[in-house]
Protein backbone atom coordinates (compact mmCIF):
# COMPACT_ATOMS: atom_id res chain seq x y z
CA UNK A 1 0.00 0.00 0.00
CA UNK A 2 1.45 3.46 -1.16
CA UNK A 3 0.51 5.39 1.91
CA UNK A 4 2.45 8.73 0.51
CA UNK A 5 0.28 8.17 -2.31
CA UNK A 6 -3.10 7.70 -0.37
CA UNK A 7 -1.96 10.80 1.81
CA UNK A 8 -1.55 12.54 -1.11
CA UNK A 9 -5.30 11.99 -2.36
CA UNK A 10 -6.55 13.07 1.15
CA UNK A 11 -4.77 16.44 0.82
CA UNK A 12 -6.19 16.95 -2.61
CA UNK A 13 -10.01 16.20 -1.71
CA UNK A 14 -9.40 17.99 1.57
CA UNK A 15 -7.62 21.05 -0.41
CA UNK A 16 -10.71 20.94 -3.08
CA UNK A 17 -13.71 20.85 -0.80
CA UNK A 18 -12.03 23.47 1.67
CA UNK A 19 -11.00 25.72 -1.17
CA UNK A 20 -14.53 25.17 -3.26
CA UNK A 21 -16.65 26.43 0.28
CA UNK A 22 -13.72 28.64 1.60
CA UNK A 23 -15.03 27.21 4.81
CA UNK A 24 -12.08 27.21 7.20
CA UNK A 25 -9.01 25.51 8.76
CA UNK A 26 -7.41 24.52 5.94
CA UNK A 27 -3.88 24.38 7.19
CA UNK A 28 -4.84 22.64 10.24
CA UNK A 29 -6.70 19.72 8.44
CA UNK A 30 -3.10 19.54 5.78
CA UNK A 31 -1.00 18.49 9.05
CA UNK A 32 -2.60 15.73 10.50
CA UNK A 33 -3.43 13.91 7.63
CA UNK A 34 -0.23 11.66 7.58
CA UNK A 35 -1.41 10.44 11.56
CA UNK A 36 -4.70 9.26 10.18
CA UNK A 37 -3.73 7.78 6.96
CA UNK A 38 -1.42 5.33 8.99
CA UNK A 39 -3.92 4.67 11.74
CA UNK A 40 -6.98 4.33 8.79
CA UNK A 41 -4.63 2.75 6.00
CA UNK A 42 -1.19 0.86 7.05
CA UNK A 43 -2.21 -2.54 8.21
CA UNK A 44 0.71 -2.11 10.03
CA UNK A 45 -0.78 -0.50 12.49
CA UNK A 46 -3.24 -1.98 15.46
CA UNK A 47 -6.10 0.44 14.91
CA UNK A 48 -9.30 -0.71 13.44
CA UNK A 49 -11.24 1.49 12.46
CA UNK A 50 -14.36 -0.65 12.55
CA UNK A 51 -13.58 -1.65 16.44
CA UNK A 52 -11.95 1.23 17.41
CA UNK A 53 -12.59 4.76 18.36
CA UNK A 54 -11.15 8.15 17.00
CA UNK A 55 -12.30 11.18 18.32
CA UNK A 56 -11.43 15.08 16.94
CA UNK A 57 -10.76 16.46 20.29
CA UNK A 58 -8.89 19.34 17.78
CA UNK A 59 -12.91 19.64 16.49
CA UNK A 60 -11.56 22.07 13.52
CA UNK A 61 -9.04 19.19 12.24
CA UNK A 62 -11.81 16.29 11.89
CA UNK A 63 -12.75 17.04 7.98
CA UNK A 64 -9.48 15.64 7.53
CA UNK A 65 -11.13 12.38 8.14
CA UNK A 66 -13.98 12.73 5.08
CA UNK A 67 -11.87 11.82 2.34
CA UNK A 68 -11.28 8.77 3.96
CA UNK A 69 -14.81 7.88 5.58
CA UNK A 70 -15.57 8.25 1.67
CA UNK A 71 -13.20 5.27 0.92
CA UNK A 72 -13.77 3.57 3.38
CA UNK A 73 -16.99 3.52 2.54
CA UNK A 74 -18.57 5.13 5.24
CA UNK A 75 -20.09 8.00 3.59
CA UNK A 76 -20.62 8.78 -0.34
CA UNK A 77 -17.86 10.07 -2.54
CA UNK A 78 -20.59 12.81 -3.47
CA UNK A 79 -20.71 14.52 0.16
CA UNK A 80 -17.33 15.47 -0.58
CA UNK A 81 -18.77 18.06 -3.07
CA UNK A 82 -21.51 18.91 -0.88
CA UNK A 83 -19.11 20.15 2.11
CA UNK A 84 -20.78 22.74 4.22
CA UNK A 85 -23.71 22.82 1.56
CA UNK A 86 -27.42 22.64 3.03
CA UNK A 87 -27.57 19.46 0.59
CA UNK A 88 -24.75 18.14 2.40
CA UNK A 89 -24.12 16.06 5.88
CA UNK A 90 -20.76 17.01 5.91
CA UNK A 91 -19.71 19.77 8.42
CA UNK A 92 -17.09 22.38 9.32
CA UNK A 93 -16.54 20.66 12.37
CA UNK A 94 -17.10 16.71 12.29
CA UNK A 95 -20.67 15.57 14.45
CA UNK A 96 -22.00 12.00 16.06
CA UNK A 97 -24.68 12.76 13.34
CA UNK A 98 -21.74 12.07 10.51
CA UNK A 99 -21.20 8.42 9.90
CA UNK A 100 -17.57 6.94 11.33
CA UNK A 101 -17.46 10.20 13.57
CA UNK A 102 -18.52 9.66 17.04
CA UNK A 103 -18.60 13.16 18.95
CA UNK A 104 -19.51 16.73 18.31
CA UNK A 105 -16.71 19.29 17.06
CA UNK A 106 -16.40 22.77 17.93
CA UNK A 107 -15.40 23.54 21.78
CA UNK A 108 -11.89 22.42 22.20
CA UNK A 109 -10.34 20.75 25.44
CA UNK A 110 -13.43 18.51 25.78
CA UNK A 111 -13.40 15.52 24.08
CA UNK A 112 -10.27 14.59 25.44
CA UNK A 113 -12.14 14.26 28.92
CA UNK A 114 -15.28 12.57 26.72
CA UNK A 115 -12.84 10.20 24.98
CA UNK A 116 -11.43 9.23 28.76
CA UNK A 117 -14.94 8.34 29.72
CA UNK A 118 -15.34 6.54 26.95
CA UNK A 119 -12.61 4.30 27.04
CA UNK A 120 -13.21 3.60 30.30
CA UNK A 121 -16.40 3.00 29.99
CA UNK A 122 -16.40 0.62 26.56
CA UNK A 123 -13.07 -0.87 26.80
CA UNK A 124 -12.73 0.08 23.06
CA UNK A 125 -9.12 1.31 22.26
CA UNK A 126 -9.90 4.88 21.81
CA UNK A 127 -7.81 7.79 20.09
CA UNK A 128 -8.32 11.02 20.40
CA UNK A 129 -6.44 14.18 18.43
CA UNK A 130 -5.65 17.23 20.19
CA UNK A 131 -4.15 20.32 18.60
CA UNK A 132 -1.08 22.02 20.41
CA UNK A 133 -2.64 24.78 20.34
CA UNK A 134 -5.70 23.09 22.72
CA UNK A 135 -3.24 22.00 25.18
CA UNK A 136 -3.96 26.07 26.53
CA UNK A 137 -7.22 24.57 27.39
CA UNK A 138 -7.17 23.76 31.64
CA UNK A 139 -9.39 21.08 30.97
CA UNK A 140 -7.13 19.34 29.18
CA UNK A 141 -4.86 18.88 32.13
CA UNK A 142 -7.43 17.72 34.42
CA UNK A 143 -8.04 14.81 32.55
CA UNK A 144 -4.12 14.15 31.91
CA UNK A 145 -4.14 14.22 35.78
CA UNK A 146 -7.13 11.98 35.97
CA UNK A 147 -6.39 9.16 33.00
CA UNK A 148 -3.00 8.66 34.27
CA UNK A 149 -4.18 7.86 37.59
CA UNK A 150 -6.82 5.49 36.25
CA UNK A 151 -4.44 4.07 34.01
CA UNK A 152 -6.88 4.18 31.02
CA UNK A 153 -4.49 2.64 28.93
CA UNK A 154 -6.70 2.00 26.34
CA UNK A 155 -6.53 5.88 25.49
CA UNK A 156 -4.44 7.05 22.93
CA UNK A 157 -3.54 10.47 22.89
CA UNK A 158 -2.21 12.22 19.85
CA UNK A 159 -1.16 15.88 19.57
CA UNK A 160 -0.49 17.41 16.79
CA UNK A 161 2.56 19.42 17.16
CA UNK A 162 2.13 22.21 14.48
CA UNK A 163 3.85 24.46 16.91
CA UNK A 164 0.92 27.01 15.53
CA UNK A 165 -2.07 28.59 17.25
CA UNK A 166 -3.85 31.16 14.83
CA UNK A 167 -1.76 34.00 15.78
CA UNK A 168 1.79 32.83 15.23
CA UNK A 169 4.36 30.14 16.61
CA UNK A 170 3.04 28.92 20.15
CA UNK A 171 6.92 29.23 21.60
CA UNK A 172 6.73 32.72 21.02
CA UNK A 173 3.07 33.38 21.85
CA UNK A 174 3.43 31.55 24.61
CA UNK A 175 5.96 28.72 25.44
CA UNK A 176 4.45 25.20 25.40
CA UNK A 177 7.71 23.14 25.77
CA UNK A 178 9.20 21.09 27.44
CA UNK A 179 5.79 19.56 26.23
CA UNK A 180 7.42 15.49 25.94
CA UNK A 181 8.65 15.98 29.68
CA UNK A 182 5.16 17.72 30.70
CA UNK A 183 3.14 14.20 29.92
CA UNK A 184 6.09 12.28 31.31
CA UNK A 185 5.95 13.86 34.62
CA UNK A 186 2.00 13.18 34.70
CA UNK A 187 2.39 9.47 34.67
CA UNK A 188 2.05 9.00 30.59
CA UNK A 189 4.22 6.94 28.29
CA UNK A 190 5.69 9.54 26.13
CA UNK A 191 7.12 9.63 22.20
CA UNK A 192 7.57 12.12 19.92
CA UNK A 193 7.55 11.00 16.36
CA UNK A 194 7.54 12.84 12.84
CA UNK A 195 4.12 13.30 12.68
CA UNK A 196 4.83 12.75 8.47
CA UNK A 197 6.87 9.78 8.58
CA UNK A 198 5.54 6.39 7.86
CA UNK A 199 7.72 4.36 8.89
CA UNK A 200 7.80 5.98 12.62
CA UNK A 201 3.95 6.49 12.87
CA UNK A 202 3.61 2.57 11.96
CA UNK A 203 6.30 2.04 14.90
CA UNK A 204 4.33 3.83 17.50
CA UNK A 205 0.81 2.53 16.40
CA UNK A 206 1.86 -0.70 15.93
CA UNK A 207 1.67 -1.53 19.29
CA UNK A 208 -0.51 -1.34 22.68
CA UNK A 209 0.88 0.39 25.92
CA UNK A 210 0.13 -0.83 29.41
CA UNK A 211 -0.44 2.78 30.41
CA UNK A 212 -1.79 5.82 29.02
CA UNK A 213 0.10 6.91 26.43
CA UNK A 214 0.78 10.63 24.48
CA UNK A 215 2.19 10.51 21.19
CA UNK A 216 3.33 13.64 19.87
CA UNK A 217 3.21 13.91 16.02
CA UNK A 218 5.67 16.79 14.84
CA UNK A 219 4.15 18.34 11.96
CA UNK A 220 3.94 20.98 9.75
CA UNK A 221 1.00 23.09 9.27
CA UNK A 222 -0.50 23.45 5.96
CA UNK A 223 1.51 20.18 5.03
CA UNK A 224 1.66 19.04 1.48
CA UNK A 225 1.40 23.03 -0.10
CA UNK A 226 4.65 24.70 0.04
CA UNK A 227 3.58 27.99 0.31
CA UNK A 228 1.08 27.44 3.16
CA UNK A 229 3.66 25.02 5.08
CA UNK A 230 4.44 26.97 8.41
CA UNK A 231 3.12 30.04 7.66
CA UNK A 232 0.45 31.30 10.19
CA UNK A 233 -1.70 33.49 8.19
CA UNK A 234 -2.63 30.28 6.21
CA UNK A 235 -4.65 29.33 9.31
CA UNK A 236 -7.91 31.54 8.43
CA UNK A 237 -6.41 32.24 4.76
CA UNK A 238 -7.61 29.81 1.76
CA UNK A 239 -5.83 30.63 -1.10
CA UNK A 240 -8.31 32.10 -3.96
CA UNK A 241 -5.76 33.18 -6.55
CA UNK A 242 -5.83 30.95 -9.94
CA UNK A 243 -1.99 30.57 -9.88
CA UNK A 244 -1.94 29.36 -6.17
CA UNK A 245 -5.01 27.04 -6.68
CA UNK A 246 -2.81 25.36 -9.66
CA UNK A 247 0.20 25.32 -7.85
CA UNK A 248 -1.58 23.46 -4.98
CA UNK A 249 -3.03 21.22 -7.50
CA UNK A 250 0.08 20.58 -9.30
CA UNK A 251 1.88 19.88 -5.59
CA UNK A 252 -0.82 17.49 -4.75
CA UNK A 253 -1.30 15.13 -8.13
CA UNK B 1 -33.99 14.47 59.18
CA UNK B 2 -31.96 13.15 55.94
CA UNK B 3 -30.36 15.34 53.82
CA UNK B 4 -31.77 15.49 50.22
CA UNK B 5 -28.24 14.79 48.91
CA UNK B 6 -28.23 11.93 51.09
CA UNK B 7 -31.19 10.52 50.58
CA UNK B 8 -31.02 11.08 47.31
CA UNK B 9 -27.14 8.64 46.96
CA UNK B 10 -28.11 6.74 49.24
CA UNK B 11 -30.76 5.17 47.03
CA UNK B 12 -29.34 5.15 44.62
CA UNK B 13 -26.69 2.90 46.13
CA UNK B 14 -29.09 0.38 46.69
CA UNK B 15 -30.30 0.87 42.91
CA UNK B 16 -26.31 0.55 42.29
CA UNK B 17 -25.58 -2.45 44.29
CA UNK B 18 -27.84 -4.31 40.93
CA UNK B 19 -26.90 -2.56 38.49
CA UNK B 20 -23.53 -2.16 37.60
CA UNK B 21 -24.12 0.56 35.17
CA UNK B 22 -24.61 3.10 37.48
CA UNK B 23 -21.89 5.28 38.16
CA UNK B 24 -21.14 8.36 40.31
CA UNK B 25 -18.83 10.91 40.34
CA UNK B 26 -17.71 13.21 42.85
CA UNK B 27 -16.02 16.14 42.18
CA UNK B 28 -14.00 16.17 45.64
CA UNK B 29 -17.29 16.30 47.55
CA UNK B 30 -18.24 13.91 50.43
CA UNK B 31 -21.44 12.82 51.96
CA UNK B 32 -22.41 10.27 54.96
CA UNK B 33 -23.75 8.40 52.22
CA UNK B 34 -21.06 8.53 50.09
CA UNK B 35 -18.57 6.39 52.75
CA UNK B 36 -20.40 3.12 51.70
CA UNK B 37 -20.62 3.62 48.16
CA UNK B 38 -17.19 4.31 47.98
CA UNK B 39 -16.15 1.23 50.18
CA UNK B 40 -18.42 -1.47 48.42
CA UNK B 41 -18.79 -0.18 45.07
CA UNK B 42 -15.13 0.77 44.28
CA UNK B 43 -15.87 0.18 40.39
CA UNK B 44 -18.76 2.56 40.43
CA UNK B 45 -17.36 5.20 42.16
CA UNK B 46 -14.91 8.12 40.58
CA UNK B 47 -12.88 10.95 42.25
CA UNK B 48 -12.30 13.20 39.99
CA UNK B 49 -11.13 15.99 42.03
CA UNK B 50 -11.34 19.62 41.81
CA UNK B 51 -12.00 19.50 38.01
CA UNK B 52 -15.87 20.46 36.72
CA UNK B 53 -14.80 20.27 33.10
CA UNK B 54 -13.28 17.08 33.32
CA UNK B 55 -15.54 15.26 35.77
CA UNK B 56 -18.70 15.93 33.15
CA UNK B 57 -16.60 15.22 30.04
CA UNK B 58 -15.29 12.03 31.38
CA UNK B 59 -19.50 11.75 32.34
CA UNK B 60 -20.21 12.10 29.03
CA UNK B 61 -18.36 9.47 27.56
CA UNK B 62 -18.89 6.88 30.10
CA UNK B 63 -22.73 7.94 29.30
CA UNK B 64 -21.88 6.91 25.57
CA UNK B 65 -20.46 3.27 26.94
CA UNK B 66 -23.92 2.94 28.26
CA UNK B 67 -23.79 3.91 31.77
CA UNK B 68 -25.58 5.89 33.67
CA UNK B 69 -23.47 8.13 35.03
CA UNK B 70 -24.27 10.87 38.12
CA UNK B 71 -21.88 13.98 39.21
CA UNK B 72 -22.30 15.52 42.32
CA UNK B 73 -20.39 18.61 43.27
CA UNK B 74 -21.69 21.98 44.79
CA UNK B 75 -24.79 23.58 42.71
CA UNK B 76 -22.34 26.71 42.27
CA UNK B 77 -20.03 24.78 40.33
CA UNK B 78 -22.62 24.17 37.28
CA UNK B 79 -21.19 27.37 36.12
CA UNK B 80 -18.14 26.41 35.93
CA UNK B 81 -18.76 23.70 33.66
CA UNK B 82 -21.46 25.04 31.97
CA UNK B 83 -19.80 24.74 28.66
CA UNK B 84 -18.91 20.75 29.38
CA UNK B 85 -22.47 20.47 30.47
CA UNK B 86 -24.01 22.45 27.07
CA UNK B 87 -21.56 20.39 24.51
CA UNK B 88 -20.43 17.11 25.83
CA UNK B 89 -23.87 16.42 27.47
CA UNK B 90 -26.85 18.33 25.77
CA UNK B 91 -25.36 18.82 22.26
CA UNK B 92 -23.75 15.61 22.11
CA UNK B 93 -26.59 13.93 23.81
CA UNK B 94 -25.14 12.29 26.34
CA UNK B 95 -27.88 11.72 29.06
CA UNK B 96 -26.23 12.32 32.53
CA UNK B 97 -27.36 13.43 35.75
CA UNK B 98 -25.98 16.83 37.39
CA UNK B 99 -26.58 16.44 41.17
CA UNK B 100 -25.59 20.11 42.89
CA UNK B 101 -25.92 20.35 46.18
CA UNK B 102 -26.69 23.63 47.90
CA UNK B 103 -28.87 26.37 45.83
CA UNK B 104 -29.55 29.42 46.77
CA UNK B 105 -28.10 30.97 49.77
CA UNK B 106 -28.11 27.42 51.45
CA UNK B 107 -24.10 27.72 52.29
CA UNK B 108 -24.25 31.26 54.10
CA UNK B 109 -21.69 32.19 55.40
CA UNK B 110 -19.75 31.28 52.74
CA UNK B 111 -20.39 34.49 50.74
CA UNK B 112 -21.71 34.69 47.14
CA UNK B 113 -19.20 32.35 45.34
CA UNK B 114 -20.95 29.09 47.43
CA UNK B 115 -24.27 30.38 46.79
CA UNK B 116 -25.79 30.00 43.41
CA UNK B 117 -28.53 32.37 43.04
CA UNK B 118 -28.83 32.70 39.17
CA UNK B 119 -28.33 28.95 38.25
CA UNK B 120 -32.08 28.19 37.44
CA UNK B 121 -31.95 30.67 34.61
CA UNK B 122 -28.70 29.71 32.57
CA UNK B 123 -29.06 26.50 33.23
CA UNK B 124 -33.15 26.17 31.68
CA UNK B 125 -31.27 27.86 28.73
CA UNK B 126 -29.69 24.73 27.81
CA UNK B 127 -31.60 22.70 25.12
CA UNK B 128 -33.47 19.43 26.33
CA UNK B 129 -32.60 19.76 30.42
CA UNK B 130 -35.36 18.76 32.86
CA UNK B 131 -34.54 20.86 36.15
CA UNK B 132 -35.87 19.52 39.66
CA UNK B 133 -36.01 21.54 42.53
CA UNK B 134 -37.18 19.36 45.65
CA UNK B 135 -38.26 20.04 48.70
CA UNK B 136 -39.04 16.85 50.00
CA UNK B 137 -37.19 13.51 50.55
CA UNK B 138 -40.42 11.38 48.95
CA UNK B 139 -40.10 13.56 45.85
CA UNK B 140 -35.84 13.05 45.96
CA UNK B 141 -36.80 9.42 46.05
CA UNK B 142 -38.56 9.28 43.14
CA UNK B 143 -35.99 10.98 41.44
CA UNK B 144 -33.47 8.48 41.87
CA UNK B 145 -36.24 6.14 40.14
CA UNK B 146 -37.01 7.94 37.46
CA UNK B 147 -32.63 9.25 36.51
CA UNK B 148 -32.03 5.21 36.50
CA UNK B 149 -34.94 4.60 34.21
CA UNK B 150 -35.13 7.38 31.85
CA UNK B 151 -32.14 8.29 31.05
CA UNK B 152 -31.97 12.12 30.11
CA UNK B 153 -29.96 15.53 30.80
CA UNK B 154 -31.35 16.24 34.27
CA UNK B 155 -30.28 18.87 36.85
CA UNK B 156 -31.06 18.24 40.31
CA UNK B 157 -31.19 21.28 42.83
CA UNK B 158 -30.93 19.86 46.26
CA UNK B 159 -31.15 22.12 49.36
CA UNK B 160 -28.49 21.53 51.80
CA UNK B 161 -31.66 22.44 54.79
CA UNK B 162 -35.05 22.65 54.24
CA UNK B 163 -37.97 23.27 55.75
CA UNK B 164 -39.54 19.81 57.85
CA UNK B 165 -42.96 20.99 57.45
CA UNK B 166 -42.92 20.29 54.52
CA UNK B 167 -42.34 16.47 54.51
CA UNK B 168 -46.19 16.80 56.04
CA UNK B 169 -47.60 18.03 52.72
CA UNK B 170 -46.85 15.18 50.72
CA UNK B 171 -47.92 12.16 53.35
CA UNK B 172 -51.38 12.15 51.69
CA UNK B 173 -50.11 11.80 48.28
CA UNK B 174 -48.34 8.83 46.55
CA UNK B 175 -45.21 10.26 45.15
CA UNK B 176 -44.60 8.26 41.67
CA UNK B 177 -43.61 7.92 38.22
CA UNK B 178 -47.31 9.75 37.74
CA UNK B 179 -46.54 12.37 40.31
CA UNK B 180 -43.32 13.93 39.07
CA UNK B 181 -44.33 13.76 35.43
CA UNK B 182 -46.88 16.42 36.44
CA UNK B 183 -44.24 18.53 37.58
CA UNK B 184 -46.10 20.52 39.96
CA UNK B 185 -47.88 19.53 43.26
CA UNK B 186 -50.83 21.79 44.85
CA UNK B 187 -49.24 22.05 48.85
CA UNK B 188 -52.55 23.84 50.14
CA UNK B 189 -56.08 24.77 48.56
CA UNK B 190 -56.86 28.29 49.25
CA UNK B 191 -59.22 27.95 52.48
CA UNK B 192 -62.36 29.16 49.86
CA UNK B 193 -63.38 31.40 52.86
CA UNK B 194 -65.21 33.56 50.32
CA UNK B 195 -62.22 35.95 50.24
CA UNK B 196 -62.82 39.07 47.75
CA UNK B 197 -58.92 38.39 46.80
CA UNK B 198 -57.25 35.20 45.80
CA UNK B 199 -53.58 34.86 45.18
CA UNK B 200 -51.57 31.52 44.67
CA UNK B 201 -48.15 31.35 44.85
CA UNK B 202 -45.89 29.62 43.08
CA UNK B 203 -42.36 28.33 44.46
CA UNK B 204 -40.16 24.90 45.05
CA UNK B 205 -37.61 24.19 47.45
CA UNK B 206 -36.71 25.99 50.26
CA UNK B 207 -38.99 28.93 49.60
CA UNK B 208 -41.89 26.65 49.76
CA UNK B 209 -41.55 27.15 53.71
CA UNK B 210 -42.37 30.87 52.97
CA UNK B 211 -44.67 30.38 50.62
CA UNK B 212 -46.80 28.29 52.76
CA UNK B 213 -46.33 31.69 56.00
CA UNK B 214 -47.36 34.35 53.51
CA UNK B 215 -50.33 32.46 52.35
CA UNK B 216 -51.18 31.61 55.65
CA UNK B 217 -50.54 35.27 56.95
CA UNK B 218 -52.86 36.49 53.63
CA UNK B 219 -55.99 34.04 54.54
CA UNK B 220 -55.47 35.51 58.38
CA UNK B 221 -56.30 38.68 56.13
CA UNK B 222 -59.34 36.95 54.32
CA UNK B 223 -57.26 36.56 51.11
CA UNK B 224 -57.38 33.33 49.66
CA UNK B 225 -54.52 31.67 49.36
CA UNK B 226 -53.15 28.42 47.83
CA UNK B 227 -49.41 27.04 47.40
CA UNK B 228 -48.08 25.27 44.46
CA UNK B 229 -44.54 23.32 44.60
CA UNK B 230 -42.99 23.43 41.02
CA UNK B 231 -40.52 20.71 42.14
CA UNK B 232 -39.67 20.40 38.64
CA UNK B 233 -38.37 23.92 37.33
CA UNK B 234 -37.77 22.65 33.68
CA UNK B 235 -39.92 22.09 31.92
CA UNK B 236 -42.63 24.31 34.32
CA UNK B 237 -46.01 23.11 32.80
CA UNK B 238 -48.98 24.20 34.29
CA UNK B 239 -51.26 21.16 33.66
CA UNK B 240 -54.24 23.42 32.98
CA UNK B 241 -53.19 27.22 33.03
CA UNK B 242 -56.94 28.34 32.82
CA UNK B 243 -57.50 26.96 36.32
CA UNK B 244 -55.08 29.50 37.96
CA UNK B 245 -58.05 31.70 37.66
CA UNK B 246 -56.74 33.61 40.71
CA UNK B 247 -56.61 37.53 40.84
CA UNK B 248 -52.35 37.21 41.32
CA UNK B 249 -50.43 34.94 40.78
CA UNK B 250 -46.84 35.03 42.65
CA UNK B 251 -44.21 33.34 41.65
CA UNK B 252 -41.34 33.02 44.53
CA UNK B 253 -37.88 32.18 44.25
CA UNK B 254 -34.00 32.61 46.25
CA UNK B 255 -32.91 33.38 42.82
CA UNK B 256 -32.75 37.00 41.37
CA UNK B 257 -35.26 37.28 38.65
CA UNK B 258 -33.69 37.77 35.02
CA UNK B 259 -34.65 34.46 33.30
CA UNK B 260 -35.39 32.49 36.46
CA UNK B 261 -38.47 30.34 37.59
CA UNK B 262 -40.56 33.35 37.79
CA UNK B 263 -39.64 34.30 34.75
CA UNK B 264 -40.29 30.68 33.47
CA UNK B 265 -44.03 30.52 35.08
CA UNK B 266 -44.21 34.04 32.57
CA UNK B 267 -43.54 32.21 29.70
CA UNK B 268 -46.00 29.23 30.48
CA UNK B 269 -49.18 31.15 30.43
CA UNK B 270 -48.13 33.57 27.49
CA UNK B 271 -47.40 29.95 25.47
CA UNK B 272 -50.76 28.80 26.69
CA UNK B 273 -52.08 32.35 25.73
CA UNK B 274 -53.97 32.62 29.32
CA UNK B 275 -53.64 36.38 30.59
CA UNK B 276 -52.63 36.57 34.05
CA UNK B 277 -51.86 38.99 36.83
CA UNK B 278 -48.44 37.83 37.89
CA UNK B 279 -46.11 38.80 40.34
CA UNK B 280 -42.72 37.59 40.18
CA UNK B 281 -40.49 37.82 44.20
CA UNK B 282 -37.10 36.74 44.45
CA UNK B 283 -33.55 38.48 45.18
CA UNK B 284 -32.13 41.66 44.16
CA UNK B 285 -30.07 41.83 41.22
CA UNK B 286 -26.61 41.79 43.28
CA UNK B 287 -24.09 39.20 45.50
CA UNK B 288 -24.96 39.00 48.88
CA UNK B 289 -21.44 40.02 50.55
CA UNK B 290 -23.58 40.50 54.12
CA UNK B 291 -22.99 38.01 56.72
CA UNK B 292 -25.52 35.74 58.41
CA UNK B 293 -28.19 32.73 57.95
CA UNK B 294 -29.73 32.09 55.91
CA UNK B 295 -32.73 33.10 57.31
CA UNK B 296 -31.29 36.52 58.33
CA UNK B 297 -30.15 37.19 55.13
CA UNK B 298 -33.45 36.13 52.88
CA UNK B 299 -34.83 38.61 55.74
CA UNK B 300 -32.67 41.67 54.87
CA UNK B 301 -33.19 40.71 50.91
CA UNK B 302 -36.51 41.36 50.50
CA UNK B 303 -37.61 38.09 51.04
CA UNK B 304 -39.14 38.41 54.89
CA UNK B 305 -42.17 37.19 55.32
CA UNK B 306 -43.31 40.46 56.21
CA UNK B 307 -42.04 42.14 53.07
CA UNK B 308 -43.11 39.04 50.83
CA UNK B 309 -46.82 39.45 52.22
CA UNK B 310 -46.28 43.72 51.57
CA UNK B 311 -45.60 43.15 47.91
CA UNK B 312 -48.29 41.02 47.33
CA UNK B 313 -50.88 42.98 48.90
CA UNK B 314 -49.88 46.53 47.24
CA UNK B 315 -49.73 44.57 44.18
CA UNK B 316 -53.29 43.17 44.90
Amino acid sequence: MNLDKIAKSVRKRIFEFKTRSRAGHLASCLSCVDVLVSLYYDEGTVFNHEEDVFIFSKGHGSPTVYPILVDLGYIDKSELDKYCTPEGMLKLHADHTIPGCHFVGGSLGNGIGYAAGLAHGSKKDVYVMLGDAELYEGSVWETLIFTAHHNINNLNIIVDRNWMGILGKTEDLLKLEPLEEKFKSFGFETCTVDGHNFEELREVFSKKCDKPRVIIADTVKGKGVSYMEDVWQYHTIIPKEEELLKKAMEELS
Amino acid sequence: MTSQRDTFISNLFERAKLDKDICLISVDMGAPSLDIWREELPEQFFAAGISEQNAINFAAGLSASGKKVYVYFMACWVARCFEQIRYSCAMAGNPITVLGNSVGLGYTPAGPAHNPTEDIAYMRSLCGIEIYSPANNAVVKELVNLTCEEPKLRYIRFERSFPQELESFYLNSAVDSDFLNKGSHILTYDAGSGGEMSVCIFSSGYMLGRALQVAKRLESQGIDACVVDFFRVKPATLSNPRDYDHDLIVTLEEQTLPAGFGSSICEAFVDAGVKRNILRIGLPEKYIFENGSREHLLNTNGLSVETIYEKIINKL
